[in-house]
């Protein structure tokens, strides 16, 4: 009984990952009327799966082997903490990195339960978490200036036409960063800690994902493409595709990385190139503090919840 | 799906068709205009009327298509008031012939000739927004085309100045037939406003995407 906790929770996570990362990779495309939704729901499960299987390997590694031992019951408290949180913000609307809190629960409970956490693991880790947004910055600012050096010159139709695609592109490039980074992150202690087999949890995963995104994404997308019709593709492309190399860059160094937060910091170096007042300070401010309390939170409440589980075996 | 990705779509090729036979059909109407003034011919007048309901036909077929998802979300709403500039041409254009056709008398020789004038620029500012409109598919520079639309339409505001002068020395003989000819002239000079008006909107869809 106690070994479908994980199970469940893993489930959740996955088949939340499916209902809103629909709309971060394909949600421009879909408003753009480039792909129709069920085709683009099919491209995202497809790309989820092949970048699980081709370059998932190395983020599991650093999850769930190099961080920490992760032990049944450290699985079950930070996967659980993990889904608890994600549908909590999910239904208060702020954003969380599934990343953050996973690897904050993942210690949390690790420590709380006497495991040795790779204090390299960890710093490596939260450092990639500092610089990939800047990184994806430095990428979307190089990327919008070759932009505007190259496609700029071209007509105005034949933009329109090379921007479709570069938007497919840069949407399935996200989905398979989903697969390769984001679900590697879920995946990676469950298959270390012996619950399921590789190829099973790859399947698995990758199934509650496309679950996910055929129930509940249709909903996130119908938002987004409502909301990205102010949206300037030009530099929204910019900065997707930008985001997207960033974590496809520490994908291939196995450290699992926000999305979210690399678009983020997309988005801000597009606006650099914009000049500095387009860059909405406040708006980063929320966000760093954010970044802080969110693996924080989890940190805590998975220490706290192991001790007491713990206490009473 | 390939297909409508690569070659921009067939409702996009439609849509950008439409436009340019709105243009021309613009272009029509203006020239139609032109002659019907030149002969002092009111039946010949009414072919304005009968391009400008074409002319509606097109902008309703225009915008439903994009409504249909024709080009980038983000461009639907500037392309669509383009055509609803350009639409609003027909309508000024149209508005000119009704007072023509309305009016008690022809007009005098020196009022038609400036009128005639009038009417033979915007008639080349409909060309030359085709002209400027096709440029989007091209790398020409549509700054050129705008600036010679704007240096047109400086062009007639120097014309209705010397129009209105010499408008305040002539006798009317009563209240309606000196306002028909005070409206046939404001419609007639602000058909090159609109036609400014849908090449400064050309210039805002080109750089959208910049």
């Amino acid at each position: 009984m106690a070994e479908l906790i994980p199970f469940i929770a893993c489930i959740l996570i996955a088949f939340g990952i499916g209902s809103n990362d629909t709309s971060n990779a394909l949600g421009i495309c879909i408003g753009a009327g480039i792909i129709k939704l069920r085709k683009a729901v099919l491209l995202f499960g497809c790309f989820v799966l092949i970048g699980l299987v081709l370059q998932g390997q190395k983020v599991m590694k650093t999850v769930g082997k190099d961080l920490l031992e992760v032990t049944p019951s450290v699985l079950s408290i930070s996967l659980s903490i993990s889904a608890l949180f994600i549908i909590l913000f999910n239904w208060k609307k702020l954003p969380l990195s599934t990343h953050q809190v996973l690897i904050g629960g993942l210690t949390g409970s690790g420590i709380a339960s006497g495991i040795d956490v790779n204090v390299v693991s960890l710093l490596k880790i939260v450092l990639s978490w500092i610089i990939s947004p800047l990184t994806a910055f430095f990428f979307s600012f190089i990327l919008y200036k070759m932009m505007e050096k190259t496609l700029s010159r071209l007509s105005f139709f034949r933009i329109e036409r090379i921007l479709r695609i570069l938007l497919l592109i840069s949407g399935i490039l996200i989905a398979y960063n989903t697969g390769a980074n984001e679900l590697a992150t879920v995946l990676g202690p469950v298959i270390y800690s012996g619950l399921i087999g590789k190829m099973q949890s790859f399947l698995l995963g990758a199934f509650f994902v496309f679950l996910g995104s055929v129930l509940l994404s249709s909903r996130v997308i119908e938002t987004v493409g409502k909301g990205i019709t102010a949206l300037d593709p030009y530099s929204g492309f910019a900065a997707q595709l930008g985001a997207g190399s960033c974590v496809l860059l520490f994908t291939f160094l196995g450290m699992p990385i926000s999305t979210t937060y690399c678009i983020i910091g997309g988005i801000s170096g597009v606006g650099m190139v914009k000049g500095m007042k387009t860059v909405r300070m406040d708006l980063i401010k929320k966000m760093i503090i954010n970044w802080a309390v969110a693996p924080s939170i989890a940190f805590i409440s998975s220490f706290i919840l192991m001790r007491i589980v713990r206490y009473w075996s | 799906m390939l297909e409508r990705v690569f070659s921009g779509g067939k409702t996009e090729q439609r849509v950008i068709d439409n436009i340019k036979k709105h243009i021309r059909t613009l272009g029509s109407a203006s020239d139609c205009f032109k002659r019907a003034i030149e002969g002092q011919d009111k039946n010949l007048m009414y072919c304005v009327s009968d391009l400008e309901r074409e002319g509606d036909s097109i902008r309703r077929e225009i915008i439903s298509t994009i409504y249909e998802g024709a080009f980038l979300p983000f461009l639907r709403p500037n392309i669509c008031r383009f055509v609803e500039i350009v639409d609003e041409a027909f309508d000024v254009l149209e508005d000119a012939a009704h007072e023509f056709d309305h009016m008690y008398s022809k007009l005098d020789p020196d009022v038609q000739e400036e009128c005639v004038k009038i009417a033979d620029i915007n008639f080349k500012m409909c060309e030359l927004l085709l002209l400027a409109f096709e440029t989007l598919f091209t790398r020409e520079d549509l700054r050129e085309k705008t600036l010679a639309i704007r240096i047109y339409e400086k062009k007639i505001d120097e014309i209705k100045i010397d129009l209105i002068d010499k408008m305040r020395t002539r006798e009317v003989r009563g209240f309606w037939e000196g306002k028909i000819l005070s409206d046939f002239i404001s419609y007639l000079t602000h058909v090159s406003d609109v036609i400014e008006d849908a090449s400064d909107y050309l210039y805002i869809i080109n750089v959208s995407l910049r």
